[in-house]
């Protein structure tokens, strides 16, 4: 596990080595803005960090690599989504470094944006990659100590309400979010015609009851 | 007991019953009878007088500018005149649209929230010193969305206090969160209605991208606007599903192209499902500017209302320009796509579900907002002996009566087209038709016909039910025409009536699951509760009698 997980750091290391956006002439980008912070064409990436550590951590614990895709073609397994991510759950060790390649299969703008993270290593608490249409991001964080789960999402508006919402757990995590696809169910809105319309659940169990009850009392009876 | 005392407790039951039956119940001709012989009944006070209460959370009427985006200033070389009304357009973002994104720097596309691609400025074809190949990118917003997480709509966006309806909208391509911030479920200021005004030049070669971040199918149909029914490359170019192309779907994009010969005021919306699409808000002005040299023309100008870079030809004639978009929003329809979370269902609610022929329009907007939104950024600000040109757009269902207190303004343009000088109407109600243009101009010359002096003139529909907000008034799409010296300095029109307090109370516009106000602002009456403990006597009443007079029979008739 750890051989591969050295690989696959390597691996990463590689790609953001040779990816322009954060090579050599990242300064090129944003010679003004923020550290982590990049921008062109292609989209931005916010709150990278390859190398500073969380004040709870003494080293880094673990290398992880996630491949992810999104677009429009993701959400096949999950009926009434729109658009979506190739997973929705990604579980990492505290104090990991994770390099994330983040893939936008559709023509469109999609986001990668992990909120919860330290707002003194991280801008507002926010790692967020942002990919153009067809192109491609990649970025690393490092995350504290802490067992948390952290929220994964697109913040165009409706990506997220439509599917497109993960789940970073780190360690043991605190619990599943809610609404994630295949993972766990909506908050607010319960599914199927009977649930939403609480006047039919109230005469259906009224009605049941009654059956129930002249029956027993016909059968005692004899 | 007696049978003389049950006969007289039988008597007094009937009489008590008789004086507590409510007077009304009687027929008219005994009472009548009654008051010929015995006089009027005596006097009965009133149910009291709820006093008129006073609205708590009161938003402040023009929120302070701690941006810095109202004054003049100069971004990346970009002159943008200082904006009188309260809420001013991002002017780094109108220095990104004059420029075009590609041409501005970092920090100014960091401000604007625009992508890098957004507006796009290439060459200069006829070589008069402005940019004539301008590919524009749009994207499709929904604001006040459905969450299943949340019971409240998500990328907000409220036309009044409290007034959220369900919208799409196309905006430029942007860049990062659609919220202000993470913390915040408010839509970020780039992203509101309407769909903005676009301008070009004339000739000029225009790509417009329509990138569908929207999870429903939508076009753009280019309306007035002079565009060939197919692509160079034989692609469909008139946005119309049953005419020229397929709709674009979620996740995909398609350019439009086109290189308009004439100029004018003209129009866009989206084609899918046009009955319910172009009345969510996919609609809005598309403004061919005359060709000048040095024409650096502002490609969006977001919220429409005042221009803050005015093209060349506009320059040489008015002294300020404004945008007005009116446009009609159908509660139940904004309603659908809160309904569910389900795409496929708020398809079927749209498209199958929503019926235009039963509909009733309950809000009304201009430039978005609606009555007391619209004195924070649709006041037509001027000053005296100024000539202000108005570009007016019905992107609604209805028509607009739009009324001018105090001007008589004249009519230049209809749907883009000039009307010649010597037929020119000057008056101070301009029918405006759906998906019709007006250029307006308006004049402030004291000469008790174009102008009757400076004040705080309203302007709005005539139409009385576009005044109203979910029916209630002052709404809709009053807005007025404020002369400088009535204007605060925080951009607020000075008014000598009475307090906007109320309409500037979330309540204010909200009604009732029967119909009724929510916020009881206004002097009421008690519910009198007298009449519903008489009731209930008398039915007390009833009931002793009926049991008196069955124990009785029960008495003569004993069993066995």
């Amino acid at each position: 596990m750890v051989k591969i997980q050295v690989v696959l750091f390597l691996m990463g290391l590689l790609l953001v080595a040779v990816n322009p956006v954060h090579g050599a002439d990242e300064h090129h980008h944003h010679h003004h803005q923020m550290p982590g912070m990049s921008m062109d064409d292609t989209g931005m990436v916010m709150g990278n960090n390859k190398s500073t550590l969380p004040d709870d951590c003494k080293e880094i614990t673990g290398e992880y690599e996630i491949n992810v895709q999104a677009g429009t073609s993701y959400t096949k397994s999950y009926m009434s989504t729109m658009f979506g991510y190739s997973e929705h759950e990604w579980r990492v060790e505290p104090c990991s470094r994770i390099t994330v390649n983040f893939k936008n299969e559709d023509d469109v703008r999609h986001q990668w944006m992990l909120h919860g993270l330290p707002k003194y290593l991280y801008d507002r608490g926010m790692f967020h990659m942002e990919a153009s249409g067809g192109h491609a991001q990649t970025g690393v964080f490092i995350v504290p100590s802490d067992n948390k789960t952290y929220l994964v999402h697109c913040d165009i508006a409706q990506h997220m309400e439509k599917g497109m919402k993960a789940q970073l757990i780190v360690g043991s995590g605190s619990g599943d979010l809610w609404s994630i696809p295949g993972v766990s169910a909506d908050f607010e809105r319960p599914s199927g015609i009977v649930f939403k319309n609480p006047v039919f659940v109230v005469l259906l169990v009224g009605l049941v009851f009654m059956v129930v009850f002249v029956l027993g009392f016909r059968f005692f009876r004899i | 007991m007696s049978r003389l005392l049950r006969v007289l407790l039988l008597l007094i039951l009937v009489l008590a019953f008789v004086v507590l039956l409510p007077w009304q119940w009687y027929p008219r001709e005994w009472r009548v009878w009654y008051a010929d012989n015995f006089g009027a009944s005596g006097f009965r006070q009133q149910a009291e007088t709820i006093p008129a209460t006073v609205s708590e959370n009161v938003e402040e009427a023009c929120p302070p500018d701690i941006r810095g985006w109202r004054k003049s200033q100069s971004i990346a070389g970009v002159d943008i005149a200082a904006s009188p009304n309260c809420l001013a357009d991002n002017p780094h973002a109108v220095a990104a649209f004059v420029k075009g994104t590609n041409n501005v720097g970092h920090m100014t596309l960091m401000d604007a929230r625009l992508s890098p691609d957004a507006v796009v400025k290439g060459r200069d074809l006829d070589g008069d010193g402005d940019p004539d190949e301008i590919h524009i990118r749009l994207e499709v917003f929904e604001l006040n969305g459905a969450s299943p997480d949340l019971d409240v709509p998500v990328t907000q966006y409220s036309i009044a206090p409290g007034v959220t309806p369900g919208l799409w909208v196309f905006a430029p391509k942007s860049a990062g969160m659609s919220t202000e911030n993470f913390e915040s479920l408010l839509a970020q200021p780039g992203l509101r209605l309407p769909s903005p005004a676009i301008r070009v030049e004339q000739g000029d070669k225009v790509i417009v991208t329509l990138e569908n971040t929207h999870y429903m199918p939508h076009t753009i149909h280019f309306h007035g606007v002079d565009h060939p029914f197919m692509t160079a490359n034989g692609g469909g170019n008139d946005g119309v599903p049953v005419a020229s192309e397929k709709p674009v779907m979620p996740g995909k994009q398609r350019s439009y192209e086109m290189q308009p010969r004439q100029t004018g005021t003209m129009f866009y919306h989206c084609h899918v499902e046009v009955q319910a699409h172009v009345l969510m808000g996919l609609n809005g002005l598309f403004v061919v500017e005359e060709n000048r040299p040095n024409n650096w023309v502002q490609t969006f100008n977001i919220g429409d209302g005042f221009v803050r870079h005015s093209s060349v030809a506009v320059k040489e004639k008015y002294d300020r320009e404004y945008d007005l978009h009116y446009l009609d929003l159908d509660k139940e329809l904004g309603e659908k796509i809160q309904q569910s979370n389900d795409p496929r269902i708020v398809t079927q609610l749209i498209n199958r579900d929503y019926n235009i022929s039963q509909a009733d329009f309950e809000y009304y907007t201009l430039n978005g907002r609606s009555f007391p939104y619209t004195a924070r950024d649709s006041l037509i600000v001027t000053a005296p002996d100024e000539l202000v040109k108005l570009r007016v757009v019905n992107g609604g269902s209805e028509g607009v009566a739009l009324h001018t207190h105090g001007h008589k303004v004249t009519i230049t343009h209809y749907d883009g087209v000039e009307h010649p000088k010597p037929s020119r109407i000057t008056r101070d109600v301009v029918w405006i038709a759906s998906a019709q243009r007006v250029d307006l101009e308006l004049s402030t010359e004291n000469d008790g016909l174009h102008s009757y002096g400076e004040g705080v003139w309203l302007l709005h529909d005539h139409q009385e039910r576009g005044v109203t907000t979910n029916g209630f008034g002052p709404g809709g799409n009053v807005s007025a025409i404020v002369y400088e010296r009535y204007l605060q300095d925080d951009g607020w029109p000075m008014t000598f009536g009475m307090s906007w307090n109320n309409y500037l109370t979330s309540g204010f516009y909200q009604r009732q699951d029967d119909g009724s106000g929510v916020t009881p602002l206004l002097p009421g009456v008690e519910k009198s509760g007298p009449s519903v403990l008489r009731l209930v006597i008398l039915t007390a009443l009833a009931g002793l009698f009926v049991g008196l007079v069955a124990g009785w029979l029960w008495r003569v008739r004993p069993r066995g």
